[in-house]
């Protein structure tokens, strides 16, 4: 009896030892900003692969918005419960670094390209101060976009200059129909579209080498100019669009074309879907400029913890995230709008396998060829100065448009009052 | 009461538009609601629906948290109403009823406390729940949606208890109850529409708050409707189908809620004195 | 009137401290703010006197919004007041489905404010809104309208639509009060003779008027602090013609990284309200005196 006895606590004492070495997994919070259902459960499906075979680090996704994100990030790092990884845009960054709480991610960044060969264009906006702040995860670009069937009734052949391009969207304007749908609200789309006239024309940097604004210049002039007239030829509500308003315009055909990311995934689903007749450039540079240029909008992922083996495990699952084989079902969360950071990205099953990626497959690839040539304002000279934060999100480069659009100033007196305004900014 | 042929045409032009302004958006909600995307966007929109589908509510239902934001915004609702009775009706009775120094300063301090806006407080309100460790709790919206319907609750509920007269309130205290008594067994059986008014008050207030429940919740397992279909409007792109899709299922509840109680809502208000 | 003091207090104090904790402190939070020149939220800060309130008061910014406050809180007082007394005075007559009208007038206020942005940024866009088209139709315009692109009609637009929201909420609060008319004055008069326009000026107006100054009151300081509707409608836009007070306020310390200049307008616009509360409720008092 005694022998059994001993025998049995012998086994329950291994039982709890055994149990006890089981170590707690690293638990991981994840703010991103990708709030549209299918994107959140796909993000959910990878997680669940990777929780599945990472036993020791689990990942918990919280979808925010990026409209909330910006005041509530910095309170919540303020008040002590701040996520461990977060999504970013590069100015997003400047603000959470200006606050101390994201980590410099160079040995990381430095493996991974090694590895996977990161496309530059989308690496530049993270690197500054000496160090990388966080690693590039998926990019956007803006492109032109338009149905060839209508360029052909019209006799139009794809325009590559502002001259040619004023002329297209005029000759596809009337009988209710609009030649162009560009938005001029005081919102971040339309920065990102007036930017993409200014990098066309040469005035792509907004900053000089000393941090003091180089807003006002002719050439930013000309390409204010510029977007105000083919505003002129944009549905009367332009001012007042946010996000999918201009999409809706081309696919609703009242649009002949639109700047945007993608309209890829609501053109298949909501117009037509006929992908053999969605046409997609490089959006027109000015007449004086030898090629197009674009805004690309790199979007990364910030390590925002301070403890040790968070930041371990924060690094393997980045590192799996950016693996050929799962990342391109990443990319895919939403089929045509996010392009791959590295080349093997570009070239992985994963990404291409994907019905709507591969039933769109040329423009796809016109798309990464177009991000290639992309900058982002603020982050063209290898410089980075914290208030771009603040210029952008206060969406200054729109506002300046709408005292063109809305208050009827000339070009000229909107880019000396937003440069005004930029200083003010840059004073704080 | 006759009316003249002019009076009657009045009355019933009146009905008629306010038919139109209020119930001609929701029906095109509604019915945008179930057609086609093709349909929806088209450059001439149709009145009544020429395509029937259901696969915006099914993808609503499907990837969207939906149900739970649903779940949230209940319990929210229902605990911030019944806080809020608790505490507004014992005050509103001390006000209207009891004679007590600093009275009137009081009950104007506790309206004046409308005169700020909401979002100076939310920072440090922010920084005091973090504290206590409230933050990201449903906890701190309940207390946040009290202290923003308190002050209109007492106000109403005074103007309720206003209308039951004093001659039944004497009567109790000649044969000797307390105050408490009074309250709980005399006047509240006769105020019951005021407090289903403050009720409902309390309830819809909470239901409809989003500049707080946008930076309070910070998890999507505790967010509310209106702060999770904010999110739903997405970045980068719109889907209209979806988002008349969950206004129809943001508005569903609240109807239902209305059909079952809110006759006592409009008695209370009807039947109850406004000074 | 009982006199039990302590007894009073007790029923008092939950309310009472519970306002002063969740409203009172964060604000005296707030004014430490605005003396300190703190940037982004959990920066450190270190006082500077007066120093926002001199920058703020002689600048554009703080003005310009005041005056933007003012004609919203005007605008909608007066659209509301009218929609709101025509539908009351409507559902004060008996006619066959009164009981559903008076139920479900209110639906456009139970719903969440998210909603009735949706509803009317898809109603108003020129793609698949039907706003436009409708307008069109009647022939009342030629081509349709950007509501939001010009700074007048999207004051406006964003006036009629709180108004939408809000009116049938204020219709009830006046059927409330008109309701507590008797209705033998109403026969008296009509049998001495009275027509229709002297029994609603006679009899109607001076009874109202006390319900009609005090949801003026309230409904003022409501109306001036709306922030989601505009906030999610036009975020102040277009070039800044919507932003009142709330907004600003919102833009410059979660956009524009200033809190304690935030916390400095606040506290303006604090007081603002402030003064014209105290004024208004003894206004109200001296009315309800003199009853």
């Amino acid at each position: 009896m005694t022998a059994f006895r001993f025998v049995a606590a012998a086994g329950l004492a291994l039982t709890l030892l055994a149990g006890s070495a089981h170590a707690e997994p690293v638990t991981l919070t994840w703010w991103q900003m990708e709030q549209p259902p299918q994107r959140v459960k796909r993000i959910q499906e990878l997680l669940d692969q990777f929780n599945k075979s990472h036993p020791d680090i689990q990942v918990k996704q919280e979808p925010q918005s990026w409209g909330d994100v910006y005041a509530k990030a910095p309170a919540a790092f303020a008040a002590g419960n701040g996520p461990d990884l977060l999504n970013s845009i590069p100015d997003f960054t400047t603000v959470i670094k200006k606050i101390g709480a994201v980590v410099p991610v160079d040995d990381l960044v430095k493996d991974l390209d090694t590895k996977h060969h990161f496309i530059k264009a989308t690496l530049a906006p993270y690197q500054y101060d000496g160090h990388t702040w966080a690693v590039p995860a998926y990019n956007m670009a803006l492109s032109m976009w338009y149905r060839k069937s209508v360029f052909k009734a019209a006799g139009l052949s794809v325009p590559k200059t502002w001259s040619e391009w004023k002329a297209a969207a005029q000759k596809l304007s009337g009988n209710g129909k609009y030649g162009i749908g560009l938005p001029a609200n005081k919102q971040l789309y339309t920065d990102q579209t007036v930017y993409s006239f200014m990098v066309n024309d040469g005035a792509a940097n907004i900053y000089k080498d000393d941090g003091s604004i180089a807003f006002d210049n002719p050439k930013t002039v000309a390409a204010y100019q510029a977007y105000a007239d083919l505003q002129k030829l944009s549905p009367p509500d332009s001012p007042s669009w946010t996000w999918g308003e201009a999409e809706a315009c081309f696919n609703s055909k009242s649009c002949g074309m639109v700047l945007q990311f993608t309209v890829i995934s609501s053109y298949n689903a909501q117009a037509e879907g006929d992908a053999a007749d969605l046409g997609v450039a490089a959006i027109p540079h000015a007449d004086d400029q030898p090629e197009s240029a674009t805004i690309s909008y790199s979007n990364g992922i910030m390590i925002t913890t301070k403890d040790a083996a968070k930041q371990k495990a924060a690094k393997v699952f980045l590192s799996w995230l950016l693996e050929p084989e799962h990342y391109g079902r990443f990319l895919n969360m939403e089929p045509g709008l996010f392009l791959p950071v590295t080349e093997d990205g570009a070239k992985a099953d994963s990404f291409w396998n994907d019905p709507v990626t591969t039933k769109y497959k040329s423009q796809v690839e016109t798309m990464i060829d177009n991000s290639k040539n992309g900058k982002l304002f603020g982050f063209t000279t290898g410089k980075v100065f914290p208030s771009i934060g603040a210029i952008s999100a206060q969406d200054v480069l729109a506002e300046t448009l709408q005292h063109i659009v809305v208050d009827g100033q000339s070009a000229a007196d909107a880019v000396k009052a937003g440069q005004a305004h930029m200083t003010e900014i840059a004073g704080k | 009461m006759k009316r003249t042929l002019a009076q009657s045409l009045a009355l019933y032009a009146g009905i008629f538009l306010l038919v139109l302004i209020i119930g001609l958006p929701f029906w095109w909600v509604v019915t945008g609601s179930i057609k086609l995307p093709q349909e929806i966007i088209q450059r001439l929109p149709t009145m009544a629906p020429h395509s029937f589908t259901l696969q915006h509510f099914r993808k609503l239902l499907q990837s969207s948290d939906f149900p739970v934001y649903l779940l949230n915004s209940i319990m929210v609702a229902l605990f911030s109403m019944i806080v809020t009775i608790v505490l507004a009706l014992p005050a509103a009775y001390a006000f209207f009823r009891m004679a007590f120094p600093g009275r009137n300063l009081l009950y104007r301090l506790i309206l004046v406390a409308y005169a700020f806006p909401g979002i100076v407080v939310l920072i440090p309100l922010y920084g005091l729940f973090a504290r206590v460790g409230l933050v990201d709790s449903r906890a701190s919206l309940v207390i946040v949606n009290v202290a923003l319907a308190l002050p209109f609750s007492i106000w109403m509920m005074r103007s309720f208890l206003g209308s039951v007269p004093r001659e039944i309130e004497e009567a109790a205290v000649i044969d000797g109850a307390p105050a408490t008594t009074i309250l709980l067994r005399i006047m509240m059986p006769l105020i019951a529409p005021g407090i289903a008014s403050v009720a409902i008050f309390a309830f819809i207030s909470s239901w409809t708050e989003y500049l707080f429940a946008s930076v309070l919740i910070v998890s999507d397992a505790r967010r509310t409707i209106p702060v999770g279909f904010a999110g739903m409007i997405g970045q980068y792109q719109i889907d209209w189908g979806l988002l008349l899709a969950g206004a129809t299922a943001a508005t569903l509840p609240v109807v239902i809620l209305f059909a079952l109680v809110g006759r006592w809502f409009v008695s209370g208000l009807t039947e109850g004195a406004v000074k | 009137m009982k006199k039990n003091t302590a007894l009073a207090f007790v029923f008092v104090a939950p309310a009472l401290l519970f306002l002063l904790a969740v409203l009172g402190w964060p604000l005296v939070q707030a004014v430490i703010f605005s003396f300190e020149d703190i940037g982004i939220i959990g920066s450190q800060g270190h006082f500077v006197g007066f120093a926002n309130y001199a920058a703020v008061l002689g600048g554009m910014h703080f003005w310009s919004a005041l005056g933007r406050s003012v004609v919203w809180v005007v605008g909608n007082a007066v659209v509301q007041t009218v929609l709101a007394l025509g539908t009351a005075l409507v559902l004060n007559q008996k006619f066959p489905g009164l009981r559903v009208a008076r139920v479900w007038v209110i639906l456009t206020w139970i719903v969440p404010t998210v909603v009735v942005v949706i509803i009317w940024r898809w109603l108003l866009s020129t793609s698949g809104g039907m706003i436009n088209p409708l307008l069109m139709e009647a022939g009342i315009i030629s081509r349709p309208i950007g509501f939001f692109a010009t700074r007048r009609s999207a004051m406006v637009a964003l006036i009629l639509i709180n108004s939408w929201r809000w009116f049938p909420f204020t219709a009830l609060m006046m059927l409330a009060g008109l309701t507590r008319i008797p209705g033998d004055l109403y026969e008296a008069a009509r049998i001495d003779g009275a027509n229709a326009r002297r029994r609603f000026t006679r009899i109607t107006w001076p009874l109202l008027r006390p319900t009609l100054v005090v949801l003026g009151v309230i409904g003022t300081l409501l109306s001036f602090n709306v922030f989601d509707v505009i906030w999610l409608m036009t975020a102040g836009g277009p070039s800044q013609a919507t932003e009142t007070l709330p907004v600003l306020i919102y833009e410059t310390a979660f956009k524009g990284y200033r809190l304690s200049e935030a916390a400095t307008i606040s506290v303006l616009t604090s007081v603002v309200l402030m003064s014209f509360a105290v004024l208004a409720t003894r206004a109200m008092t001296a009315s309800e005196a003199g009853r």
